[in-house]
C-alpha cells in the first residue's frame, strides 16, 4: 500500500510538474510575441546568422519574462465559487459583502442623490479617483481609496459627460453649451467652444487627446497638451451620443441611429470601418483592452460580441443594455433599466451570465463602469450612484510604471511628465498599430508626383547622356555631332516625361494669361505696383 | 645570333675549363657553341615546340642532349649530368613560331670522366676546346682574345690547336682497352688511408641508377613554382578562416585592453623605491634611521623634538642667502649696466676678451676644445658642402660674367670679402689638416697610429671590463624578479659574460700583436713603407722593455683619466649638492614665513570672526525659519481662507444667473436643484421628442441603406467607369454609321475599365462582407510611419516585419535581456588600441554560445602592434560592416 501511495503521490507531481511546464510554454509563448519566421527560406546567410542570433536572444528575453511573471504577478483574480447547484449569478451583493474583507466591503456602497441625478461616472485611469456628474449640474471628485471627497460644486447647467484627463489633476465636463475642463479645486481652466455642444467626452490618454462628439454629429479631437485642434470631422451619421474609444488601439467607436457603427481616427476624414451592427439605433458600445473584441447593444434587444479582426459577429444576445463596459479582465456589465448583469467568457469567447445586481426598483441606471484595478463596478443611475463588488474584475496585479493606484503626488508629477515625454502623435492611431515600421503596401498610382517625375526625369537625361556612342568613320563621330546626337537622345528620353510633368500641373497656361489680360494702359503703367 | 654573343664568353669558359680540367665533369651550353661547334643541319621533320616538349617528356628515358636532335652515336655516356645555366630563351623555344628556327650547337662532355683523357691537356694549362673544328675567323678571335687574357705567344694557343687535332683521331672512337673507368684511378691509391671510404661511395653510387633528367623549361619550373607557393600561401591563409568566420558571426565584438596592469596603487610602487642617487640615498638614510622610525611608531610628537634646529644654524644660513642674494643683484646690476652700453671698441675689446677667456678655457679643458674643434670642423665641411662663400651663387656669378673691373667699390669689396671667408674656412681646414699631418710626419708614422690603435683596444678592454663588473644588477622587484625571468637574465648575462671575455682576449691578443708590430716596424721601419699588412706574424722579436714602457703609459693615462674623471665627479656632485641645498634653502624660506604668518593670522583673527557669522547665521536661519513658518503658516491659512472663502463664495456669486434657455433638442429642462424639486423618475423616463422619432423610424429598412451607402463608398473609391458614348454629332451621319453604333475600341475601353473596376472590388478587404465598410483610403499622414521599402538586407516583407515583432526597450523585457538585446555589434571604450587579429587555435565545428567574445588579449610581441595597428582598424573597420 504505501508503495502505491508514493506511487500515486509521484504520479500526482508529475503532472503537476506537467500542468507547471504547460502554463510555463503559454506564457513563454506569450512574451514571445508571435512566431519568428522561417529562416530557412533564407538565402542571405548573413542576414539568417543575425536574425539567428536574434531569435535566441528573444526566446531568452521570452523565457527570462515569463520566469519573472512569478513574481511581478503574485496576486491571482478573483472569483465566485457556486457549490453544487449554485449559481454565481444569484448571489446577491450583500453576502458577497459579508464574505469578502473588510477593506473590500467597504467599497462597496449605495449613495442616494435623488436631486441633481441621473448620474455618470468616470475613472483615472489608475481606477482611485472617481469623478461624478449629475445631469442638473453636480459635478464631483472623490478619492475612492479613502473614501474621500475631493471636491464637490454645482455648475448649473445640464451636464452630459464627464472624463478625466491623464490624471485626476483636471477633467472636462461636457455642459449645456459647450465642454470644459476643470482642475482637482474645481477651478475652470478652460472653456473648450470649439468643440460645441458636445454629448460625449472620450480622452486618449497615450495620444493626449480629448475627443468629442456634439450635436450635429461632429467629432473633435484635441490635443489638450498643445491646445491644438487636430481634427475636427463632419461624420454626417447624425446625433449620436455613443461613443467609445478603443484601448488598443486609440481608434474611437461611434454607434449610430442607423444601426451602424462607424470607427474614427483623427488623420482621416472618413471612416476607417463602418459596420452595421443593428436593425435599430445602436445604444451602447464597448471595447475588450485586447482591443479585438467589442461589444454593441442596440434598440432591437440584441447584444452583439463582434471579433474586430474577422469583422463578425461572434455571440448575440437578446437583451436590451443601456451601457456596456468591459472590465479590465473581460468581464461584461451591461445595464437594463434597473438591473446590471455582469457576463463573464467561460472559454472560447462564449460570454454567459456570471453576476446579476437589481438596483431599486425604479432606478434608471445610466452608465456602468468598471474601476481599474480593482473588483468594482461603478454605477451611475438617476438616483444617485453604487458601486458593487464583481469578484474577478479588475486586474489584481499593478505595474507602478503603467499604472499606480497608490501613487504619491511626486509620482503623479513623474508619470505626467513621462507621459508627456512619450506622446504618440496622432496619425498613429490606426486601425493594426502593429503596421508602424512595416513596409508600405504597394499601391497602383494613377498619377505620380511632381518630385517623382522630376526624379525620374533626371535618371532618364543621366542615362541617356551615359549611353555609349559607337565609333563611326568618314567624319561622323565628330566631336560636334556626337554633342548634337547626345542632345537628341536627351530630348527623346525627356519628352514623355515633360508631358507627364505638364500634365501633373494642370493649368500650365492659365497664368500667362491672366498677365496678359491684367496689362494696364500705358498711361496707368507707371501706377502700377513694380513693374519689374 | 653569334653575333649578338657577348666578347668575353670565351674567356669564362677557358676559365672553367681550366679549373673544372680535375672534375673532367663539364658541360657547355648550346649559346655558347655558337662559335666553334660543328654546324649540323637538323634531320626531320620541324615539329612545334609544344609537341617537341611532350616527346622530351614521354622519351626521357632515351639520352638526350636537350630539346634539341640528339649528338652522335659516339656519345656512349649513359648518364648525362648538365649544368644549367641559362634558361632556354624564347627564339630556342620557338614560342609561337614568332623566331626562326636556328641549328644548335653544343658540345658534348663525358660527365662521369669516361673521356677524361680529354682533359688532360687542360692540366697543362693549353687550350683544349675540343670542337675546335670551326671557322677561322672565330678562332682568331679567341686566340687573340686568349693572348690577351693570359699574356703568353700565339704560337702556344695555335700550336694546342693542331697537337689537339691530330690528337682527336683515337680519342673518339675509343681506345682498345675501353674508357677509364673510377676503378682504374681507385686501383692507384689502394693502400691510401682514405680508400676504403671512397670506395664505398663510389660502391653505393653504383648501385643506384644514375639517371638525371634534363631542367624542366624556365616557364614550367616557374609554373610549378607558383603552384607551390600557391598552396603554401593557401594554407597558410586557410588558418585563418574559422577565426574569421568566428569573428564574423558574432553578433558583438569586443575590444579591450587587457585590465591586469600588475603593479599600480600608489603604495605598490612606493614600496618598490629604491634610493639610487646620493641625495636620495641620504634621504633614505634619514628616514629609514631608527629614531625616525621609533617616532613615526610611538607619535608625531618625537617628531617636532627631531624637527629642531640650531638657532645659530638658521642665523648661519640666513646669513648665507643674504649674501648670495646680494650677490646676484649686484651681478645682475652690472649686466644691465654693461648691456646698456653702445661703445663699439668697448664690445670688442670684450668680444676679445672673451675669445682669449676661451682660448685659455680650451687649453685647460680638454673637453671644451674638443667641441670647439668640432663646431669649427663641422662648419668646414659645410662649406666645403655648399661652397657658398665661392663664386658659385648667381649673384657673383652674373658680377664675375660682367666683369669685375666695371663693377663699384662696394660690390667689388662684397666678392673680395666672401672670397677672403671661403679661402679662411678651406685654409683653415688645410691648416689643421697640415698640423696633424705634419705631426704624423715628424714624428713616426706608424708607431702613431699603432698607439692611437692601442689606446682604442685599451678603452673597449676597460669597457668590457666595466660592463663586466656592473652586470651584476638584477632588479629584484617587478616583472624582472619572477623566477623564470631571472632565470633567462642569468642566462643572458653568461652569455654575455662569456663574450666580454673571448672579446677581453681577442683585444689582449691585438695589443700584443700590435706590440709586436711597433717593434718590427721600428726595426725595420724602412721596409715597410706602403700598406699596412696585418696577418700571421713572422718577426717574433719581443721588445719587452718598449712594451713595458707601452703598458705603464697606458696604465698612467688610464689612471690619470680615472683620477680625473672621479675628481670631476666629485666636484660635480659637490656643486650639485650644494645647489640643491641652495635651491632648497631659497625655496624654503619665505613660503615658510609666509605660512607661519597665515596661520599666526587665522590663529588671531578668525575666532570672533567666526563666532559672529555663525551666530549671524544662526539668527538668520532662525529668523527664516520662523519667518518662512510664519508665512507658510500664513499662506497656507490664507490658502485655507481663501479656499474656504471661494467655497463658500461659488455658489452665492450668481444666484440669479439661472439659465432659462433651454436645451433646444431635449426638453429637459435645468432645474435648480435646490430650489425646485420634481418628479425625477418620471423626466427620465420619457425620453425627448427627437429621441422617440428617431427611435420610431430608425429601423425601418436599415440594411437597404447600408447597402447604398456602401455602393456609393465604392464608387467613390473606386468609380464606375463612364457609359461611352459618342459626340454628338460625329459618327451619324449615315445610316450605316448609325447601324454600327459605337466603334469597337470604345466599347473594348469601357468593358476593360468594367473588369478593372470589378477586380478592384474584388480585392477589397470587405468585398466578403456585407454589412461591414472597410475603407481603402490611404492615410498621408500614416504613410510616413511606414517603410516606403524593403530595408537593405531583407529580401522577404514577412521577414523583416517578423524581425521587428519584438520590441527591445527596457520597458517590454527584463532586466537581463536588454542589454543583450540593445548591444552594439562592435564594443570598444574610448582609448583602447585596437590590436591587430591574432592566431589562435579554433574548432571550427563549435556552435558559440556566449554572447560575449573579447577580440584581443595580450600581445606577445609589441612590434608587431606598432606595425599593423592601422590593418588592424581595417579589419575592424571590415568586421562592423
Amino acid at each position: 500500500m504505501p508503495g502505491a501511495k508514493s506511487a500515486t503521490d509521484q504520479k500526482a507531481m508529475e503532472v503537476g510538474e506537467k500542468e507547471a511546464m504547460d502554463e510555463m510554454e503559454k506564457k513563454v509563448h506569450k512574451y514571445s510575441r508571435g512566431q519568428a519566421a522561417n529562416l530557412g527560406a533564407l538565402r542571405d546567410k548573413k542576414l539568417k546568422g543575425q536574425l539567428a542570433a536574434r531569435e535566441k536572444l528573444y526566446g531568452h528575453s521570452a523565457k527570462a519574462a515569463a520566469q519573472a511573471e512569478k513574481w511581478f504577478l503574485p496576486t491571482e483574480r478573483g472569483y465566485l465559487e457556486p457549490e453544487g447547484l449554485e449559481k454565481t449569478y444569484r448571489f446577491q451583493q450583500d453576502s458577497i459583502v459579508q464574505e469578502v474583507d473588510i477593506l473590500s466591503s467597504r467599497k462597496a456602497f449605495d449613495m442616494i442623490l435623488p436631486l441633481l441625478g441621473p448620474y455618470t461616472i468616470g475613472y483615472t485611469t489608475n481606477g482611485r479617483y472617481m469623478l461624478v456628474g449629475g445631469r442638473k449640474g453636480h459635478l464631483a471628485m472623490m478619492d475612492m481609496l479613502n473614501m474621500e471627497l475631493i471636491k464637490e460644486f454645482q455648475v448649473r447647467e445640464t451636464v452630459r459627460d464627464v472624463a478625466f484627463l491623464h490624471n485626476e489633476q483636471l477633467f472636462a465636463v461636457a455642459q449645456k453649451k459647450y465642454a470644459y475642463i476643470y482642475d482637482r479645486d474645481g477651478k475652470e481652466i478652460h472653456c473648450i467652444k470649439e468643440h460645441g455642444k458636445s454629448l460625449k467626452l472620450q480622452f486618449l490618454e497615450k495620444h493626449f487627446l480629448l475627443a468629442s462628439i456634439n450635436s450635429f454629429g461632429q467629432l473633435h479631437y484635441q490635443d489638450i497638451s498643445t491646445g491644438e485642434m487636430v481634427a475636427n470631422i463632419r461624420t454626417g451619421l447624425g446625433r449620436t451620443d455613443v461613443m467609445r474609444v478603443n484601448p488598443y488601439n486609440a481608434v474611437l467607436g461611434l454607434g449610430h441611429a442607423g444601426g451602424k457603427v462607424t470607427m474614427w481616427k483623427p488623420t482621416c476624414v472618413k471612416p476607417l470601418v463602418t459596420m452595421l451592427c443593428h436593425h435599430g439605433p445602436v445604444t451602447a458600445i464597448a471595447f475588450d483592452r485586447g482591443g479585438h473584441l467589442m461589444a454593441t447593444a442596440g434598440v432591437d434587444r440584441k447584444i452583439k460580441l463582434w471579433d474586430l479582426r474577422k469583422y463578425e459577429v461572434i455571440n448575440s444576445y437578446a437583451a436590451r443594455a443601456e451601457s456596456l463596459d468591459f472590465s479590465q479582465k473581460g468581464l461584461l456589465a451591461c445595464s437594463n433599466g434597473s438591473q446590471v448583469e455582469i457576463f463573464r467568457d467561460t472559454g472560447s469567447q462564449d460570454y454567459k451570465i456570471y453576476m446579476k445586481h437589481r438596483m431599486v426598483k425604479g432606478y434608471q441606471v445610466g452608465t456602468v463602469l468598471f474601476r481599474p484595478y480593482e473588483d468594482i463596478l461603478g454605477i451611475g443611475h438617476s438616483m444617485g450612484l453604487s458601486s458593487i463588488l464583481v469578484p474577478g474584475s479588475g486586474e489584481p496585479n499593478f505595474d507602478t510604471f503603467v499604472e499606480n493606484p497608490i501613487e504619491t503626488s511626486k509620482q503623479r508629477r513623474e508619470k505626467e511628465v513621462q507621459s508627456l515625454l512619450s506622446k504618440l502623435q496622432p496619425e498613429t492611431i490606426m486601425l493594426n498599430p502593429n503596421m508602424i515600421a512595416t513596409v508600405r503596401p504597394s499601391r497602383k498610382k494613377e498619377k505620380k508626383t511632381k518630385k517623382e517625375i522630376e526624379d525620374e526625369m533626371e535618371d532618364a537625361v543621366e542615362a541617356a547622356k551615359n549611353t555609349e556612342m559607337k565609333k563611326k568613320t568618314k567624319g561622323r563621330s565628330k566631336a560636334s555631332k556626337r554633342a548634337k546626337k547626345r542632345e537628341e537622345e536627351v530630348l527623346k528620353a525627356k519628352r514623355h516625361l515633360m508631358e507627364q510633368y505638364k500634365e501633373n500641373d494642370g493649368r500650365p497656361d492659365k497664368k500667362q494669361r491672366v498677365s496678359d489680360e491684367v496689362e494696364l494702359p500705358k498711361a496707368l503703367q507707371r501706377f502700377a505696383k513694380s513693374r519689374q | 645570333m653569334a653575333g649578338t654573343k657577348p666578347r668575353g664568353k670565351p674567356k669564362p669558359k677557358y676559365k672553367a675549363l681550366s679549373t673544372g680540367g680535375t672534375n673532367g665533369k663539364k658541360s657547355v651550353t648550346g649559346r655558347g657553341a655558337g662559335k666553334g661547334g660543328e654546324r649540323r643541319e637538323r634531320h626531320g621533320p620541324r615539329l612545334p615546340t609544344a609537341l617537341r616538349r611532350e616527346l622530351d617528356a614521354l622519351g626521357t628515358g632515351s639520352s638526350r642532349g636537350s630539346d634539341e636532335d640528339e649528338e652522335a652515336g659516339s656519345d656512349a655516356g649513359g648518364g648525362d649530368v648538365y649544368e644549367y645555366e641559362e634558361g632556354v630563351p624564347e627564339e630556342e623555344a620557338g614560342k609561337n613560331g614568332r623566331y626562326d628556327a636556328v641549328e644548335k650547337y653544343e658540345y658534348e662532355f663525358d660527365s662521369d670522366g669516361s673521356n677524361a683523357d680529354e682533359n688532360i691537356p687542360s692540366d697543362e694549362g693549353e687550350d683544349m676546346e675540343e670542337g675546335d673544328a670551326g671557322e677561322g675567323e672565330d678562332e682568331e678571335k679567341q686566340i687573340r682574345i686568349l693572348q690577351e687574357t693570359t699574356g703568353m705567344p700565339r704560337e702556344a694557343f695555335d700550336g694546342g690547336k693542331r697537337k689537339k687535332q691530330s690528337l682527336e683521331l683515337p680519342f673518339h672512337p675509343g681506345v682498345g682497352d675501353g674508357p677509364v673507368t673510377i676503378h682504374d684511378l681507385l686501383n692507384n691509391i689502394q693502400d691510401k688511408p682514405g680508400y676504403s671510404k671512397i670506395r664505398k661511395r663510389v660502391q653505393q653510387q653504383e648501385k643506384k641508377p644514375m639517371v638525371v633528367q634534363p631542367p624542366l623549361p624556365k616557364m614550367e619550373r616557374e609554373k610549378l613554382e607558383r603552384s607551390v607557393v600557391y598552396q603554401e600561401s593557401r594554407k597558410e591563409v586557410t588558418k585563418w578562416e574559422p577565426i574569421v568566420k568566428r569573428n564574423r558571426e558574432a553578433p558583438t565584438l569586443y575590444f579591450e585592453n587587457d585590465v591586469n596592469l600588475g603593479v599600480n596603487t600608489v603604495g605598490a610602487i612606493a614600496s618598490e623605491f629604491k634610493p639610487r642617487t646620493e641625495f636620495e640615498k641620504k634621504m633614505a638614510e634619514i628616514i629609514q634611521s631608527t629614531e625616525m622610525m621609533e617616532a613615526h611608531k610611538n607619535d608625531g610628537a618625537k617628531i617636532l623634538e627631531l624637527n629642531k634646529i640650531d638657532v645659530e644654524d638658521v642665523r648661519e644660513r640666513q646669513n648665507r642667502l643674504a649674501k648670495m642674494r646680494s650677490l646676484l643683484f649686484r651681478h645682475e646690476m652690472k649686466a644691465k649696466r654693461v648691456k646698456k652700453i653702445k661703445s663699439r671698441t668697448y664690445h670688442r675689446m670684450l668680444k676679445k676678451d672673451k675669445l682669449k677667456a676661451s682660448s685659455a678655457d680650451f687649453e685647460a679643458d680638454p673637453e671644451a676644445a674638443k667641441d670647439y674643434a668640432m663646431k669649427q670642423e663641422f662648419k668646414r665641411a659645410e662649406e666645403r658642402m655648399r661652397l657658398k662663400h665661392k663664386n658659385t651663387s648667381k649673384w657673383a656669378k652674373r658680377i664675375l660674367k660682367r666683369g669685375l673691373d666695371i663693377q663699384d667699390e662696394g660690390t667689388r669689396a662684397a666678392i673680395t670679402s666672401q672670397l677672403q671667408q671661403n679661402a679662411l674656412l678651406t685654409r683653415k681646414m688645410n691648416s689643421t689638416k697640415d698640423d696633424s699631418s705634419s705631426s704624423e710626419e715628424s714624428s713616426d708614422d706608424d708607431e702613431d697610429d699603432n698607439e692611437s690603435e692601442a689606446k682604442i683596444l685599451n678603452r673597449g678592454k676597460e669597457k668590457i671590463l666595466k660592463i663586466l663588473g656592473d652586470n651584476n644588477e638584477i632588479p629584484t622587484s617587478g616583472v624582472f624578479s619572477l623566477p623564470f625571468m631571472e632565470r633567462a637574465m642569468k642566462k643572458h648575462e653568461e652569455a654575455t659574460y662569456e663574450e666580454a671575455r673571448v672579446a677581453l682576449e681577442e683585444y689582449d691578443e691585438s695589443l700584443r700583436k700590435l706590440e709586436d708590430d711597433n717593434t718590427e716596424e721600428n726595426v725595420d721601419s724602412v721596409k715597410v713603407s706602403g700598406k699596412r699588412t696585418f696577418g700571421p706574424v713572422k718577426n717574433t722579436k719581443k721588445e719587452t722593455n718598449k712594451r713595458q714602457k707601452l703598458d705603464d703609459a697606458d696604465k698612467n693615462s688610464d689612471s690619470e683619466y680615472e683620477s680625473d674623471s672621479a675628481q670631476h665627479l666629485d666636484n660635480n656632485e659637490v656643486n650639485k649638492a650644494d645647489d640643491i641645498q641652495l635651491g632648497t634653502a631659497l625655496l624654503d624660506d619665505e613660503p615658510q614665513d609666509d605660512l607661519f604668518n597665515s596661520i599666526d593670522n587665522i590663529i588671531k583673527n578668525p575666532g570672533p570672526k567666526t563666532i559672529f557669522e555663525v551666530g549671524m547665521l544662526a539668527d538668520n536661519s532662525w529668523k527664516k525659519f520662523n519667518s518662512s513658518k510664519g508665512n507658510g503658516g500664513s499662506s497656507i491659512n490664507g490658502d485655507t481662507n481663501k479656499s474656504r472663502v471661494n467655497a463658500t463664495s461659488m455658489p452665492d456669486q450668481k444666484p440669479k444667473q439661472l439659465d432659462h434657455n433651454s436645451d433646444s433638442d431635449s426638453e429637459e429642462d435645468m432645474v435648480e436643484g435646490l430650489l425646485t424639486i420634481s418628479d425625477t423618475r418620471e423626466n427620465y423616463k420619457i425620453p425627448s421628442q427627437a429621441d422617440l422619432i428617431r427611435q420610431a423610424f430608425a429601423g425601418d429598412d436599415v440594411e437597404a441603406e447600408f447597402e447604398k451607402d456602401k455602393m456609393e463608398v465604392l464608387n467613390e473609391e473606386n468609380p464606375e467607369p463612364e457609359k461611352p458614348a459618342l459626340v454628338p454629332g460625329w459618327g451619324q451621319w449615315t445610316d450605316i454609321q448609325q447601324k454600327k453604333g459605337l466603334p469597337s475600341w470604345m466599347v473594348k475601353e469601357h468593358e476593360n475599365a468594367k473588369r478593372k473596376r470589378e477586380e478592384a472590388l474584388k480585392r477589397r478587404k470587405d468585398a466578403k462582407f456585407k454589412h461591414v465598410i472597410i475603407s481603402e483610403h490611404v492615410d498621408k499622414k500614416a504613410e510616413k510611419l511606414l517603410a516606403s521599402n524593403l530595408p537593405f538586407p531583407y529580401t522577404s516583407k514577412d521577414v523583416y516585419e517578423q524581425s521587428i515583432r519584438m520590441p527591445i526597450g527596457p520597458d517590454f523585457n527584463p532586466a537581463i535581456s536588454v542589454s543583450a538585446l540593445n548591444r552594439p555589434a562592435i564594443v570598444k571604450k574610448p582609448g583602447v588600441v585596437i590590436k591587430p587579429i591574432q592566431y589562435e587555435e579554433v574548432d571550427p565545428h563549435e556552435k558559440p554560445d556566449e554572447p560575449k567574445r573579447v577580440i584581443q588579449r595580450a600581445v606577445p610581441n609589441p612590434n608587431v602592434k606598432k606595425t599593423s595597428a592601422k590593418q588592424a582598424k581595417g579589419i575592424a573597420s571590415n568586421k562592423r560592416k
